[in-house]
């Protein structure tokens, strides 16, 4: 690899060497686009064929809401764990997290009655506190974060079900339901909370101070250091505002469904690294980035609805997302490495 | 009995449209120390990634070892069984694990019915290839707590371990680049008495100096291809050296404007306490270059860290800018607004995110103060990287390749923008061209004078002779316990001697402990 990089600087025209001959004339450009949105052609295929199988109920446009308008919840939870992706953590509680709020808002609003609003403060507070937890043994004692998380995460998964005594908790709150589900052109107003937010992320993690210390931090620790970067600072935050989406991701869940079962909540947790490792092969290849994340959860979503319309159930959800993973990001990589060699 | 050791022809290697190898030849006779140098990029890499298999060859070469034809591609295997064997730069050592574990690593002596390894019968192997290589270690030593060059040794005594004595043919990859200077010479010693039993050596080393005191003969690469087979070191000098890795001649780099002597003092360190050393006073003239120089080891190398606040010494002070800052409690970030840009020794571990791209990487200390909370425009970073591409010459497509994609030399010229690129008023570097080509290291040298004449002040900590003496204005070289001796000279040679002639621990304890007191 370093070698054929090396030699590649002394031929500042050569692309993709391992091409045969015969396609010399394959422009950068064109790997350059492969590589960054094979995943949407492939997106875009796979759609199609399912219109050509199952046209009368694939598409439709209940189908079309239901693929883009269900998946808020994965949204959010997915832009918590790139955050501290991002700056070179690993985030395994953010799961639990979210259970944890989806639990404590059911509880204090439906069974001890409190404002249903005060109850989704109480239940974010919780979330941010947890950040804040998982940052102080992370980032101030030094511990492993896969660790540290790890354990975190089974914690506050337990303490989500001492919170509801294992039962399924819900609340009946309209308010809190239109607040998630209101309808905005034909789309829960949801749908667009998430698009909001991964446009926001992708925004400050380009063109930010913040968000560039954040690249940095994550690509080389003792180089954004010796630039002047504060950090363990930036690394405190991540935990915060990975904390701070994971609550909003439960506080989502519960508008949405109206109640939660704290047992669920592990469930939650391989989707949403699977769709932010499954973003790193779009838009930015190589690099953890909010919109390649949002394509593989709609990407990823569409493959699994399709499959279910064709009569496969249950078990094609894992297979898809396990599988969907391992051969997408190892197709982005061939690509990459084959347009960057010279 | 053959007359060459290894022989390989016709070697070429071509990356798609990229011919980076044209019919190359190496002959390596027995016994001999044969010296592969050329310039990052040349090939030479190339050359032996080829005979250790990693690469594939071109049709066309051909490869012998004591006259028996290995088939090709190399099969690692096989080269192994005919006596190839590589040191790497790194050394491939782990620290945790003992000498004879660290020797033994890939063929260890094991039971052939349990697979158990058999401890005893193993440290007997190291301690006879040891012993073959006199290195006065115990195979049940830990290998991060040897010096460097015992390092170096157990790695040579792990890739002898299989060959006969007085056989084989052993690959240095620039394997003495990590050993300090005072190391090097136990080193050589070591490589000699491996070649006097008649296993040949190819060093390849980017040292010319090393490569002429050291070496028998000599292979020049340049672009690909051999403009100098087997030539005898002893017929060269390094001018003729450098001239046939460049292909053209190199003087040596000089100012052609000298300091200010009173020019106004842009950073004065005061008191500056290291270990071991007396307080360490000194200011830095307006496009003065200064030298810190000492023994390795003894503590000048912290110099750069405590001085940018990447360390925090126990006391000093740094005066720029009119204001002083007390460095005990100072950061990178506040030294940095005060003018202070440092580069530092390794560029891959602390300099440069080598897997992001140039524009980014020559961006980031800029990041903060031209970008606005909010928003980091693009021009600038453009105008950055397009500019720093041009003055430094880096070979780079554009500032979208990754620092990954990059040679050695290239990678350092980055590293060299990223920090001129915020116009310090004081830049610190450690080591600036360290492992880097001729060609880059004139380069990088010219852009310190340059970056003198435009005003900056410039403090280059360094064990290189030939750096301080072309770059510098003045000179300190520190000694443990003794006043830093000041030196204005052109002659490499004179400070080697100022450095090592001096006994380290010169002073008695009792004369210290008066003197500290």
């Amino acid at each position: 690899m370093s070698d054929t990089s090396t030699t590649a600087t002394a031929q500042p025209t050569t692309p993709s060497p391992q091409q045969p001959p015969a396609k010399n004339g394959a422009p950068v450009w064109l790997h350059q686009l492969a590589s960054r949105y094979a995943l949407i052609a492939v997106w875009a295929l796979m759609a199609l064929y399912f219109y050509v199988q199952v046209p009368d109920t694939f598409g439709t446009h209940g189908t079309f809401s239901s693929i883009f308008g269900s998946q808020q919840v994965l949204v959010f939870l997915a832009m918590s764990a790139l955050i501290t992706l991002a700056v070179g953590e690993f985030d395994l509680s953010v799961a639990s997290v979210m259970g944890l709020t989806a639990t404590t808002i059911p509880v204090l609003a439906g069974v001890h009655g409190m404002n249903i609003w005060l109850a989704c403060l109480i239940g974010v507070g919780a979330a941010i506190l947890a950040g804040a937890v998982n940052a102080f043994f992370v980032v101030v004692m030094d511990v492993s974060s896969f660790v540290v998380t790890l354990g975190t995460g089974t914690l506050l998964a337990g303490i989500a079900q001492a919170i509801s005594g294992t039962n399924i908790v819900s609340v009946n709150s309209p308010a809190l339901a239109s607040f998630a589900t209101q309808d905005v052109l034909g789309m829960p107003i949801s749908f667009y909370y998430g698009i909001a937010l991964a446009l926001f992320l992708a925004y400050v993690l380009a063109w930010t101070p913040i968000g560039r210390s954040m690249v940095f931090v994550g690509s080389n620790r003792e180089v954004a250091r010796l630039a002047g970067i504060r950090v363990q600072r930036i690394r405190f935050g991540a935990y915060i505002a990975g904390g701070l989406l994971a609550g909003l991701a439960g506080l989502l869940l519960v508008a949405t469904v109206g109640g939660f079962d704290s047992a669920s909540s592990a469930s939650y947790l391989l989707p949403a690294l699977a769709a932010v490792f499954l973003g790193t092969a779009v838009v930015q290849p190589g690099a953890f980035n909010p919109i390649g994340t949002i394509v593989a959860i709609y990407f990823l979503t569409t493959g699994i609805f399709g499959l279910q319309l064709l009569g496969y159930q249950g078990w094609i959800q894992n297979a898809f997302y396990g599988a969907g993973l391992v051969a997408a990001v190892t197709l982005a990589k061939v690509v990459r490495d084959r347009s960057k060699k010279g | 009995m053959t007359t060459t050791r290894l022989e390989a022809h016709g070697v070429g290697k071509t990356f798609r449209a990229a011919t980076v190898l044209r019919d190359a030849s190496l002959v390596v006779r027995p016994g001999e120390i044969h010296a592969l140098v050329g310039q990052n990029g040349c090939g030479k890499s190339t050359l032996i990634k080829i005979l250790t298999g990693y690469h594939s060859p071109d049709a066309g070469m051909s490869l012998a070892v004591d006259g028996q034809q290995l088939s090709l591609p190399v099969q690692w295997q096989a080269a192994r069984a005919a006596g190839v064997s590589v040191v790497h730069q790194d050394l491939g050592l782990l620290d945790d694990l003992t000498v004879s574990e660290n020797i033994g690593i890939g063929g260890f002596v094991h039971s052939l019915v349990t697979r158990r390894i058999d401890w005893k019968a193993q440290d007997e192997v190291a301690r006879a290839v040891l012993e073959r290589l006199e290195l006065p270690v115990s195979p049940r030593d830990l290998v991060g707590d040897l010096p460097a060059s015992h390092r170096a040794g157990v790695a040579i005594a792990r890739a002898l371990r299989d060959t006969v004595a007085g056989e084989g043919v052993m690959i240095l990859d620039e394997a003495t680049r990590a050993l300090p200077r005072d190391e090097l010479a136990r080193f050589h010693a070591l490589i000699r008495r491996v070649v006097a039993t008649g296993t040949s050596v190819v060093m390849i080393s980017h040292n010319l100096e090393e490569v002429l005191s050291v070496s028998d003969r000599v292979t020049v690469l340049r672009d690909g291809d051999v403009v100098g087979e087997g030539l005898e070191t002893a017929s060269l000098d390094e001018a003729a050296l450098a001239r046939l890795m460049l292909g053209s001649s190199v003087d040596r780099v000089i100012r052609s404007v000298a300091a200010d002597p009173d020019a106004q003092v842009v950073a004065r360190i005061e008191a500056l306490e290291l270990p071991g050393h007396e307080p360490l006073t000194l200011e830095i003239r307006r496009g003065e270059v200064i030298g810190l120089t000492g023994l390795p080891g003894t503590g000048f190398e912290e110099v750069p860290y405590l001085v940018s606040g990447a360390r925090r010494p126990s006391d000093g002070t740094m005066v720029i800018g009119g204001r002083r800052i007390d460095l005990r409690r100072s950061s990178v970030a506040a030294l940095m607004k005060a003018g202070v840009a440092m580069v530092p020794e390794r560029r891959v571990r602390d300099g440069l995110a080598v897997e992001l791209n140039v524009r980014d990487n020559l961006s980031l200390p800029s990041v903060r103060r031209k970008g606005r909370p909010w928003f980091v425009s693009r021009g600038w970073q453009h105008r950055i990287t397009t500019d720093s591409i041009h003055r430094l010459a880096i070979r780079a497509r554009s500032g979208h390749d990754l620092v990954k994609e990059l040679s050695g030399g290239n990678q350092q010229k980055v590293l060299f923008a990223k920090w001129l690129s915020v116009e310090p008023v004081l830049l610190v570097l450690h080591e600036p061209t360290q492992a880097v080509d001729v060609g880059a290291r004139a380069d990088l040298l010219s852009t310190v004078h340059r970056a003198a004449e435009e005003g900056m002040g410039v403090l280059l900590v360094s064990t290189e002779p030939a750096d301080l003496v072309e770059a510098c204005d003045r000179i300190y070289v520190l000694h443990p316990g003794r006043p830093p001796r000041e030196m204005r000279t052109e002659d490499a040679d004179e400070v080697l001697e100022a450095v090592y002639s001096q006994p380290a621990p010169a002073p008695t304890p009792a004369a210290t402990g008066a003197h500290h007191v």
